[in-house]
């Protein structure tokens, strides 16, 4: 039996192909178990989030293509989907999985989203009945190795976008966001992401001005905020601690006399000013005074960018991580692969013993039971070390995938034919996690 | 406003009872502790009182710079990746932590310093007496050091001092107990070990 992984992900394939394939978490069962039902198919699972639609399955060496099955099932030219499908086959599959669920492979590096959808996808196939002894042993170690990565590595430690790092920001400035007021000036689309954050985050009062009034209100309503006349602007400013500004004013908007008298009503609490608005909304001159901090668009971009930078330098240590892991979890594979031919070589010699040793009963009838536990022993540990070799070289040969030397081994040993054919065993007792 | 005069209010509290108690202990009558051992515990808590305070102090004058190093760093826009390997300070709290540790040290330093002081000042009254006190340099740095300390806080809570000038503070607080501890060798009121 061999693993077989095919799909399109957001490099090889655009949104309207990856659209017309998407599998709805409704209809995920469903699909799941008519990929079963395809001849040749013995496990499978289906992964399919907006950026990918991934079918990973252990196939018999005879089976149908998957790639049919998928223009099957959504009734597509098989021309238009045939250029987007990637396969993977075993090791390769393990390899991509083991990136995937790591998110090397995602759109934003790191993105922590991914692991959990591989999550949902094998708890999915599971319920379907669809996961067999093989699918759940390279899961189980996909989950681990994603695992690694995330600790071992800090690949999802920084944010990389604007909204985040200004997040990233303020509580390098105010520690915890819990009951910070933010005020937003100017209602637009980047600074609601900002302050959508920022309440995610525990920020208390939320400050909304807009020229438009409708629109401030608007916006207010859905923050359960208040709103503020834009003439009042410099008043309601030294309420807050975090003020993001959006506005299309040609001038700035907040100069550095401004700061000063904010600064002395709040007693020189600091203050920290998200400038996204080009033109700026906030004149530079005011960052330089004690205890107001002014980022602007280009500043955030700039953190952004360089988290992106110390991610994908991140990055290669985490492929670094999943190649370990991807041998590691091969020679897992084969060793327990050549486990039925080391227990029947342990079987084997267990045999021999006892039946020496009842032939020999006669003749030691005259020991006392101390006696006879110590030739037990004896008896043991002789086998024992015999067997030691050829154990060694059996696991050796597999850990080398040599399968002549495994198969002279195995003839050697009189061991039975095909003991070394097994796939992984069907732990059902695992958790599934 | 009224935290203001609040502050003030509470400030003139303590060095009113500071020279309550302090300036009975120089009275003619002097007391005397009945026994070696009483009096060498309360050199014992005056000790620990003042160390106390010291190390307070300490810590206060290092948070306020690592708060104006966190300061700049967030001023500069400083960028991850910008350190060098053997000097990241990527670790570094929060302002507002670094804020509320300077603050709180403070605050704690300074009932210990003045418990301590004054502890001090009755187990001077034993061994020298008069208008000579007020002249060892040991004691006048140690009010001059007591003052500014008092100015310190006093500052802190009504301007809601942070950053540059904080430090300046702490740092002329610290560098005066530095002078109290290296006056020892001028005082005769005051001497390390036996006497």
């Amino acid at each position: 039996m061999s693993l077989v992984l095919i799909g399109v992900n957001h490099k090889t394939a655009p949104i309207e192909v990856r659209e017309r394939i998407a599998i709805s978490r409704d209809d995920l069962p469903e699909t799941t178990r008519a990929l079963a039902a395809v001849p040749g198919v013995a496990e499978c699972m289906i992964v399919s989030t907006c950026n990918r639609v991934e079918i990973l399955a252990a196939v018999e060496p005879d089976a149908a293509g998957l790639a049919g099955f998928l223009q099957r099932h959504f009734g597509l030219d098989p021309a238009l989907l045939a250029p987007h499908l990637y396969e993977h086959r075993d090791q390769e599959a393990v390899r991509h999985l083991f990136r995937v669920a790591a998110s090397l492979d995602s759109m934003v590096v790191g993105e922590p989203q991914i692991l959990g959808q591989v999550k949902e996808a094998f708890a999915v196939a599971h319920a379907a009945g669809t996961i067999g002894g093989q699918l759940k042993h390279l899961l189980q170690s996909t989950f681990a190795a994603a695992k690694r990565v995330r600790t071992e590595t800090e690949i999802g430690s920084n944010s990389v976008s604007i909204a985040s790092v200004a997040v990233e920001l303020a509580r390098k400035i105010f520690g915890s966001l819990q009951g910070r007021t933010v005020f937003l000036v100017g209602a637009g689309k980047m600074s609601e992401l900002a302050a959508r954050h920022l309440v995610q985050q525990g920020a208390g009062a939320i400050l909304v001005t807009n020229r438009t009034l409708e629109r401030a209100r608007r916006m207010a309503e859905s923050f359960a905020g208040q709103v503020i006349p834009f003439e009042q602007l410099h008043d309601a400013a030294s309420q807050a601690d975090i003020v993001i500004s959006s506005t299309g004013a040609p001038h700035p908007i907040f100069r550095r006399e401004h700061g000063q008298a904010f600064l002395h009503r709040r007693r020189n609490r600091p203050m920290f000013f998200i400038d996204i608005a080009v033109p700026r909304d906030v004149d530079p001159a005011m960052g330089k005074l004690e205890g107001i901090f002014v980022y602007d668009i280009d500043d955030l971009q700039a953190v952004a960018a360089a988290h992106m930078v110390e991610r994908s330098r991140e990055a290669t240590d985490a492929e670094a991580l999943i190649a370990a892991e991807v041998e590691r979890f091969h020679q897992r594979l084969l060793t327990v692969n050549v486990a039925p031919a080391i227990v029947a070589l342990q079987q084997q010699a267990e045999e021999i013993r006892q039946t020496e040793m009842r032939r020999a009963q006669a003749r030691l009838a005259s020991l006392n039971a101390e006696q006879m536990t110590v030739v037990e022993a004896l008896t043991r540990s002789l086998v024992n070390k015999f067997l030691h070799p050829p154990m060694q070289a059996l696991k050796q040969a597999a850990r080398e995938n040599d399968a002549a030397r495994l198969e002279s081994l195995c003839e050697t040993w009189s061991l039975p034919a095909g003991a070394t054919q097994s796939t992984a065993p069907d732990d059902e007792g695992g958790e599934i996690s | 406003m009224v935290a203001l005069r609040r502050d003030l209010a509470w400030n003139l509290r303590l060095t009113y009872y500071f020279f309550v108690v302090f300036v009975p202990s120089l009275g003619v009558d002097r007391y005397m502790f009945p026994s070696a051992g009483v009096r060498f515990s309360w050199l014992v808590a005056h000790i620990a009182a003042l160390l106390a305070a010291y190390v307070a102090l300490g810590f206060s004058l290092l948070a306020s710079i690592l708060y104006l190093v966190q300061e700049r760093r967030l001023k500069s826009k400083h960028k991850p990746g910008e350190d060098s390997w053997w000097l990241s300070l990527d670790w570094l709290p929060p302002l507002d932590t670094l804020e509320r540790i300077a603050h709180a040290m403070l605050e704690f330093g300074f009932p210990c310093m003045t418990v301590g002081l004054v502890i001090g000042s009755v187990l001077a009254q034993e061994t020298v007496l008069g208008a000579g006190y007020f002249r060892d340099p040991k004691v006048i740095a140690s009010f001059a050091m007591w003052a500014i300390y008092v100015t310190l806080l006093f500052v802190r809570r009504s301007a809601g001092l942070r950053g540059r000038r904080a430090v300046y503070l702490s740092g002329a607080v610290f560098l005066v107990m530095l002078a109290v501890l290296a006056a020892n060798v001028f005082s005769r009121v005051h001497r390390f070990g036996p006497q």
